[in-house]
């Protein structure tokens, strides 16, 4: 007697159609992809508080960051300079400024503006890393992993004080 | 179970074809996954025009773009919305601090009405998109113009960073 066998029909999918379809599909997005995120930083102009002169307190902080072509100067508009950041291998060092920040918003944890001031010759992207630098930092406090924290996110952009002679500047 | 004949012919043939199979499940997992992950990246809507001549530097900033009027300040000239304003030598050159013909421009844009009362505030908003090597003097005469032309509200568009 002949042995009957199971017929097993194998399997098949149809998926020519669908191939077709994502290999038009791939290479048409990934054409379009965009793969830098833009993102914008929005500036407080120093135009909209003038009205708020009758609170400047003693005790209150008026953050300035002035760009010299070769060091950072951090200072209160009152109480004058706070640390002068030299340059670090021709560049500006900005993460030393992250720091100091995170010092002094330890110190005046209510204080939201600061000031970045600029000489005509201070590039855009030095500017925009100085205003980073202001604006949030990282830090690890307490725990091991670095968390993002907002330090002055009330930036204003202005003209740095011209120095009146390399003695005075020193 | 008896077969007819036409059914015995598709079994004979089936049994006798020469199995040229073409495994594609991976390929197609692949293409599927990317086909997600490009359909998704891609529904952002990209509000900033991207330019080439122009390299924004990079920011941890995480602020999205709002819809404004874009000012791009390439290394050889301004641009208003597509639409070239002024070269960035003459403007260097210039000794004062408003754009002439950026401020024209500007004003005429800042006629626009405003239908929706939602859209108000950003009537007063332009953003900058500045080549990363342009000096702050010239930064510094384009905000000086548009706060001129009554737009007060300036953001810088940034390329974002992610560092750890």
């Amino acid at each position: 007697m002949r042995v009957r066998r199971l017929r097993k029909e194998v399997a098949a999918l149809e998926v020519t159609a669908f191939i077709n379809l994502i290999v038009v599909l791939v290479p048409f997005l990934l054409s379009t992809a965009v793969f830098t995120r833009l993102a914008v930083m929005d500036l407080t102009l120093p135009a909209q508080s003038n009205t708020k002169l009758e609170q400047l307190k003693g005790n209150d902080l008026k953050l300035e960051i002035v760009i010299r072509p070769e060091a950072l100067e951090v200072g209160d508009r009152i109480g004058g300079l706070i640390q002068r950041i030299e340059k670090k291998d021709s560049h500006h060092d900005v993460k030393t400024l992250s720091a100091l920040m995170q010092q002094i918003k330890q110190r005046f944890p209510d204080t939201k503006t600061a000031t970045v001031l600029s000489e005509p010759d201070t590039s855009y992207e030095v500017l925009v890393q100085v205003m980073d630098a202001v604006r949030a930092g990282r830090s690890a406090n307490g725990g091991t992993k670095l968390v993002r924290v907002e330090l002055f996110p009330d930036v204003s952009v202005g003209d740095a004080p011209v120095l009146r002679g390399k003695a005075n500047a020193s | 179970m008896m077969l007819t004949p036409l059914q015995k012919r598709a079994a004979r043939k089936d049994r006798n074809k020469q199995q040229l199979d073409l495994n594609l499940v991976s390929l197609i997992d692949i293409f599927t996954i990317l086909i997600f992950f490009l359909l998704s990246s891609a529904s952002e809507v990209e509000t900033l025009p991207s330019f080439k001549a122009v390299k924004l530097p990079e920011s941890t900033a995480d602020t999205h773009p709002k819809e404004t009027i874009v000012v791009v300040i390439s290394g050889a000239e301004i641009i208003v919305d597509g639409r070239k304003v002024a070269d960035v030598a003459d403007v260097l050159r210039a000794d004062g601090d408003v754009i002439a013909p950026l401020k024209a421009e500007l004003e005429l844009l800042g006629k626009r009405q405003v239908i929706r009362q939602e859209n108000l505030a950003q009537k007063a908003a332009v953003t900058i998109m500045g080549d990363k090597d342009i000096p702050y003097r010239l930064l510094r005469k384009v905000m000086v113009t548009s706060a001129r032309a009554n737009f007060t509200d300036v953001s810088f568009a940034v390329r974002q960073r992610f560092d750890v």
